[in-house]
């Protein structure tokens, strides 16, 4: 599974939303309906999925499914594709 | 006032013009004046016992620049002092056994009258927290936050409540008297009844409705003021108070600079220093500096709280139909709650948390400071330690509470203690992180909650928390450690390490308490508690006295705890430092630093997102939306607080680059 898959299992299961329905552009809060602790909660799934650990700051700022995507990577990508 | 032995017989002229006058007394030879008592300032007055009377020559002034002649005017006065230049006029019943200060102002009042023996509100028990008793305070006139709590929450220490009882009836005992005393320049207006109440210099009473057994301390610098309708019974209230509006107290104290009004109505409570309480309902709660409640239907019952503030609706209950309502909550400093929460006592809530929902299990969150606790559908709590750590409100709450300190004058008898981050929260921290840690360790992927002393965790979430609190436990160490190597900067390495050693006298405790909104280390209390109970320390004078003694070395208690701990969390010896061990730590303040108050605006961002604009731009088209919100909330880069934010950012960073520039020019 590639990155952008895991992260939409990820979303639609913490969301309760079909992951079908979610797309690149899908903004977490507009489109998917997250609350702040919501998104707190899936910045710590990330976490989790990935074996990464995450600048909550920078992570809260990716507001699409996209920008989690393009972060997670660029995390890994930091780690020198190591994860935790 | 002068000395009774100064007073002089009424001349057999002075009585002829007086009764002319319309006066009578049971036995002019009962009435005395001092020299130069002018009869014509006597009009319709009857003179019942022992009467002394003061010059009348000059004027009164009142609100709105009225000025009224001094004198007694139509008036029953028995066994009283009237100072010189008070006004005394159209009481209804009468004034009796009262010594009426200089230039007082006592108009339109029906019965005023001290009983025998009356001890003016001091002597009284209020059953704080357990409605049924068991934890009451005793009301005397220099009752501070610090005794009330140790006199309520130690009964664990039944010796220490014995002597400290013993105290406040001493106390109590030195107020007792015959004669109630009104002082110099207080103004009574238009109030029905007021019965054993001693009021002091300039305080304003207007419009009351009745004031029984109690004390209205006031001072010329920290006038006090009970106004409309006001009914009060068993009751001190302190310098620079209001009551007002309506308000209804039974057993109560209202402590200095603090504001009850808008029909509140309390029973057996206590209010610190700044409390604000409007509207709602308190019933047996011990309210600590800065406790506030200003909506209707909010019920707060049964609760130790401090700097909190309460939503509308905010309800408890201490009743669970057993033994009746003995049920007790404890809200550590700084918590809040939102709208129509409630709580089924007991609880123990964490400091500087949110209370969120219908709460109807017990949970204990101490370890757990700045936690979210939200209630479920089922009304378990379910907790996210830490969350509010970095939080646009919590930083705005610790920089207005000191603003805010309405206690004017020089006496202040709560000791208060702003921070926000301290080796009591901090320490907190430290334990909660370390819990976390071990349920994280414990804890199987498959889980997605655990239970922690009656909450709700959600195991994910384990590690997140954890991060929420290094950040605060690092930058808290790590900003103490710099400010002190700073001070001794020039000096080189060696002068530095001795700025990081132990300051003479200092006491260190692991675990800090917080008396009644007043941090020292536990070691403190237990000396104290100590002193008290041997005997050493024996009266409500010396126990001020104690408590500032304590408040003046906290920042020596503070640095001990901070070098203590930093070895601990940090591993490193402060005083064996190296200077690339110090830029390494001014690095990592500079991170730690910036990235909380990265969060706190980011926590600020909210208020302006497309979220927050909900609603705006009505009438209007789609266009309109953003220009109203720009209007009416203005923009988030000019917004005050967060412009003061990013000066900080700023700031942190100058300071941390010019330590590094310091450190590496000197060495």
């Amino acid at each position: 599974m590639d990155t952008e898959q895991r992260v939409k299992k990820v979303v639609a299961k913490q969301l309760k939303v079909n992951e079908n329905d979610i797309k690149p552009g899908s903004e977490f809060v507009k489109d998917l309906g997250a609350d702040s602790i919501q998104s707190i909660e899936l910045v710590a799934l990330f976490e989790e999925e990935f074996d990464i650990e995450m600048d909550e700051q920078a992570a809260l700022a990716a507001k699409t499914v996209g920008g989690a995507v393009t972060f997670i990577k660029k995390v890994i990508e930091d780690n020198g594709g190591k994860t935790q | 006032m002068s000395e009774q032995n100064s007073y002089k017989n009424l001349t057999q002229e002075q009585i002829k013009i007086l009764q002319s006058q319309g006066c009578s007394a049971q036995d002019w030879s009962l009435v005395k004046v001092t020299d130069g008592f002018e009869p014509e300032r006597v009009r319709n007055v009857q003179f019942l016992g022992h009467i002394f009377i003061g010059r009348f020559t000059g004027d009164i002034k009142l609100a709105g620049g009225l000025e009224k002649p001094s004198g007694i005017y139509n008036a029953t006065v028995a066994n009283c002092t009237i100072g010189d230049d008070a006004r005394i006029s159209n009481i209804g019943v009468h004034i009796a056994n009262y010594d009426i200060g200089s230039k007082a102002c006592i108009e339109n009042v029906g019965a005023m009258a001290t009983n025998p023996g009356a001890s003016f509100g001091n002597g009284v028990r209020v059953a704080v927290l357990n409605e049924t008793g068991g934890r009451e305070v005793m009301l005397f006139d220099e009752l501070s936050a610090q005794f009330a709590y140790m006199m309520s929450m130690h009964r664990y220490r039944p010796n220490l409540t014995a002597k400290l009882f013993e105290i406040a009836q001493r106390e109590a005992e030195k107020v007792r008297s015959d004669r109630g005393k009104v002082g110099p320049a207080a103004q009574i207006f238009s109030t029905a009844e007021i019965i054993d109440v001693n009021i002091g210099a300039q305080a304003l009473i207007e419009a009351a409705s009745s004031l029984v057994n109690g004390t209205i301390l006031s001072s010329a610098e920290a006038p006090t003021i009970i106004g409309s309708n006001v009914r009060a019974e068993d009751f001190i209230i302190a310098e620079s108070a209001s009551v007002s509006g309506a308000a209804g107290l039974k057993k109560v104290y209202v402590g200095q600079g603090s504001q009850i009004g808008k029909q509140f109505s309390v029973e057996n409570s206590l209010f610190f220093s700044n409390c604000e309480a409007f509207n709602g309902e308190a019933c047996s709660i011990f309210a600590g500096p800065y406790t506030v409640t200003h909506h209707k239907s909010t019920l707060l019952i049964a609760c130790l709280f401090s700097f909190y503030n309460a939503g509308s609706g905010t309800n408890q209950s201490n009743h669970m139909y057993k033994l009746g309502p003995v049920h007790e909550g404890k809200l550590e400093r700084g918590t809040k709650a939102g709208s129509f929460s409630y709580m089924m006592w007991p609880c123990r809530v964490g400091a500087f948390s949110i209370i969120l929902g219908k709460h109807t299990r017990i949970f204990d969150t101490s370890d757990f400071p700045f936690s979210h606790l939200e209630a479920g559908p089922d009304g378990r709590c379910l907790m996210i330690p830490g969350l509010y750590l970095a939080t646009a409100g919590t930083l705005r709450d610790g920089s207005k509470w000191p603003s805010r300190d309405r206690r004017k004058g020089c006496k202040k008898r709560d000791i208060i203690s702003f921070d926000i981050f301290s080796p009591y929260t901090v320490g907190k921290m430290i334990k909660g992180c370390s819990i976390l840690k071990k349920l994280q360790d414990n804890t199987k992927r498959s889980v997605e909650e655990v239970s922690v002393n009656g909450t709700q965790l959600k195991r994910v979430l384990m590690r997140t928390s954890q991060k929420f609190y290094r950040t605060g436990i690092e930058m808290y160490l790590l900003e103490n450690v710099l400010a002190r190597a700073e001070k001794a900067l020039d000096g080189g390495i060696k002068k530095i390490c001795k700025a990081f050693a132990t300051d003479e006298g200092a006491v260190y405790s692991l675990d800090w308490v917080d008396i009644g909104g007043q941090l020292m280390p536990k070691e403190r209390l237990l000396d104290l508690t100590a002193a008290i109970e041997n005997g050493k320390v024996s009266d409500a004078e010396a126990f001020s006295s104690e408590i500032r003694k304590i408040h003046q070395t906290v920042e020596k208690d503070k640095w001990l705890w901070v070098r203590n701990t930093y070895k601990e969390y940090f591993g490193r010896d402060l005083e064996k430092l190296t200077k690339d061990e110090l830029c390494c730590a001014a690095e990592s303040y500079h991170k730690t630093r910036t990235k909380f108050l990265k969060q706190v605006l980011a926590d600020a961002e909210k208020d302006f997102d497309k979220n927050s604009r909900t609603g705006f731009g009505q009438d209007g088209s789609a266009g309109d939306l953003d220009e109203d919100f720009r209007q009416v909330r203005g923009e988030y880069n000019a917004n005050r607080f967060v412009k003061e934010i990013c000066d900080s950012i700023e700031a942190v960073e100058h300071c941390v680059s010019e330590f590094k520039e310091k450190i590496s020019t000197i060495f």
